[in-house]
């Protein structure tokens, strides 16, 4: 197992920088995920890391070795595929054994590994099948399997679950995890889905337009977004965001105001910021059905109950937003609440820059 | 069993083509096997009162002179089908790989250009192709006629197995190099084997191409030990006019290899030319 460091790498498609001077360290057994939008230049990353693709500028070395120029069957990684790519002319066994062939490797010791891989991933009854013959969560397990068996020092995975029904990836997720953990293996895992990144990885490095938004553990980015894309990509439902400009004592929008702790007043007023964007989840929201002194008023617009919360879209002003209650409470459309924000959970962004006050 | 009028009406027309196509098939094979003199009465025996393989004999064994010429033009035609063949793989695969794989530029202008072949009929080439042979001095030598076959077998060789590389999704080539694999092996481990059908038909396509092809055979050769066996059994009409069942033992040797290839290779090539796509 090794680290994988990208240092200022970039890679352009004609005019457009799919990634734009990208430095990244992935430590020694950590999973990391790369999260963003479609064409934000995490895949571009991968296949950079992986060899398919030749890098514009900057380094990427394996286990302190660079590999700019090697080809992808000398860096010692594993990849696995969003469509899975198994060889569908070969049966599971031979899938398996493949990587283990190209490298010429001793036909017992591929035999026992083959195995070896086959009973901890539990396919062993499906090695003489042909890929075609197995469903999306078996062929998911021998895609991982061919790139277990060789005990690659990186593994790198491609939405590897994006394939898969709905129950079947929450499942895999878990499985995914527990993989890890049991291997203590370097994961690189791109996918589009926060959630994945959230629940399974280390690390998470968010993208955005080929450009690193943020690098830092899942609590944290969900905690202390960056700036305002990180905000709004983190976390389901999105961080509300509310344009608002800076007064003598907290910020207001139209038709509304609200005071502000003096220490975050005051880095706002630091960063010289003229218009802001307030930023709170749903959860720092608290309604109150009564006017009260610090709380702005707000209207129900919708409401939709999901079982474990509900879920109320607001009008304030002229802006939406998202807040949460228990299910036994109970609201109608039009009816005014009045909200009272969780001061330690508010997040200012400068609504020019976006990033975070 | 649901019958109806579509049904019946559909098996009526294709028993008519059947009969059509199969016809001449079959009175070649009833003369070839009659003799000589009851291959030219009248009214024609249907089925032969004396079948006999006199024809077949004599066109087989290398010792009679009927047979020493028929056999040369048979072993010409041989050669020059499966050199044609053989090279037309060679320069279609990594031809069609490029076009399917590479970014480069007029990649598509090239692709074009290649197809535009097709738009000609190819007696159009015949004597702009002459002169180019004459030129080379090719003319009167068997590899100009593989070399226009060539040429006329490309563009659709390409064109097919371009399609079939295209359905090969990339990752699979991408995960047979991180496994270990050269981009080459990737192509010769993973590609060739999935892309076979199409490998396949183009190449039967070819044979049946050089091996039928009768203009520019007649044009480019006029060593007669050099024939091929279209031109050659137009010889064969001419010099032995007479000798219907030998001309017809000649034709049915002919088709032969056409149809067992066929007949072998045909779920290949219907795979071909209908879906192309492997399904990953």
């Amino acid at each position: 197992m090794a680290e994988v460091r990208l240092e200022n790498v970039r890679k352009g498609y004609g005019e457009a920088l799919a990634v734009d001077d990208l430095s990244l360290t992935i430590a020694d057994g950590e999973f990391v995920a790369l999260v963003g939008p479609s064409g934000c230049g995490k895949t571009t990353t991968l296949n950079m890391i992986a060899g398919l693709l030749e890098l514009d500028g900057g380094e990427i070395s394996i286990d302190g070795r660079r590999v700019n120029d090697l080809d992808p069957k000398d860096r010692d990684i594993a990849m696995v595929f969003q469509n899975y790519a198994l060889y569908p002319n070969k049966s599971v066994r031979k899938n398996l054994a493949f990587p283990l062939q190209m490298r010429g490797m001793a036909r017992g010791e591929i035999a026992r590994r083959v195995d070896e891989a086959a009973r901890m991933l539990d396919i062993g009854h499906l090695l003489e099948r042909r890929p075609r013959e197995l469903s999306g969560g078996q062929q998911q397990r021998v895609a991982l399997g061919r790139a277990l068996v060789r005990e690659p020092k990186v593994f790198l995975m491609d939405e590897p679950l994006s394939n898969l029904d709905a129950k079947l990836r929450v499942q895999m997720r878990s499985e995914l995890k527990r993989f890890h953990q049991d291997l203590k293996a370097t994961i690189v895992y791109v996918t589009h889905d926060q959630l994945e990144a959230m629940t399974m990885a280390d690390r998470m490095a968010v993208m955005h337009g080929g450009k690193l938004q943020q690098y830092d553990t899942p609590e944290r980015v969900y905690a202390h977004p960056a700036n305002a894309f990180v905000a709004s990509f983190v976390g389901s439902p999105a961080m509300n965001l509310i344009p608002a400009r800076l007064t003598e004592t907290g910020i207001a929008g139209d038709g509304w105001q609200l005071a502000l702790p003096p220490a975050l007043l005051a880095r706002a007023r630091q960063a010289g910021s003229a218009g802001v964007l307030l930023g709170v989840r749903h959860g720092a929201i608290g309604l109150l059905p009564a006017a009260t002194p610090g709380a702005v008023e707000a209207r129900v617009l919708t409401v939709e109950p999901t079982g474990d919360i509900t879920f109320l879209n607001l009008r304030l002003g002229e802006s939406a937003l998202v807040a949460s209650a228990a299910p036994d409470r109970h609201f109608t459309p039009g009816q005014p609440l009045w909200l009272e924000f969780d001061m330690a959970r508010l997040h200012l962004f400068d609504a020019a820059s976006e990033l975070a006050l | 069993m649901r019958r109806g009028f579509w049904p019946v009406a559909g098996w009526v027309y294709l028993g008519l083509l059947a009969v059509f196509s199969l016809l001449p098939m079959a009175w070649m094979l009833i003369t070839s096997i009659k003799t000589q003199f009851a291959a030219i009465q009248f009214p024609p025996e249907w089925i032969p009162s004396h079948p006999t393989l006199d024809a077949y004999a004599e066109l087989l064994s290398p010792s009679r002179e009927i047979g020493r010429v028929f056999l040369r033009y048979l072993l010409n035609s041989l050669w020059v089908s499966t050199a044609t063949t053989v090279l037309g793989v060679i320069v279609a695969v990594p031809a069609a790989y490029a076009f399917s794989r590479f970014r480069f530029p007029g990649r598509n202008l090239l692709f074009y250009a290649v197809l535009l072949r097709n738009m000609f009929p190819a007696v159009v080439f015949l004597m702009p192709l002459f002169i180019m042979m004459r030129w080379l001095g090719l003319v009167n030598t068997q590899f100009s006629l593989i070399l226009t076959y060539l040429t006329f077998g490309l563009p659709l060789s390409i064109w097919l197995l371009k399609g079939f590389f295209d359905n090969i999704p990339i990752q699979l080539e991408q995960a047979a190099r991180i496994d270990g694999a050269s981009r080459f092996q990737a192509f010769l481990l993973v590609v060739m084997p999935l892309s076979s059908p199409g490998i396949i038909a183009t190449a039967i396509y070819s044979f049946i191409q050089a091996w039928n092809e009768y203009v520019y055979a007649l044009t480019f050769l006029n060593d007669d030990a050099k024939l091929t066996l279209p031109v050659g059994l137009q010889h064969f009409f001419t010099e032995y006019a007479t000798n219907w069942p030998g001309l017809m033992a000649a034709s049915f040797i002919m088709s032969v290899p056409v149809v067992a290839m066929f007949l072998v290779l045909q779920k290949y090539f219907v795979r071909a030319l209908t879906d192309g796509a492997v399904k990953s």
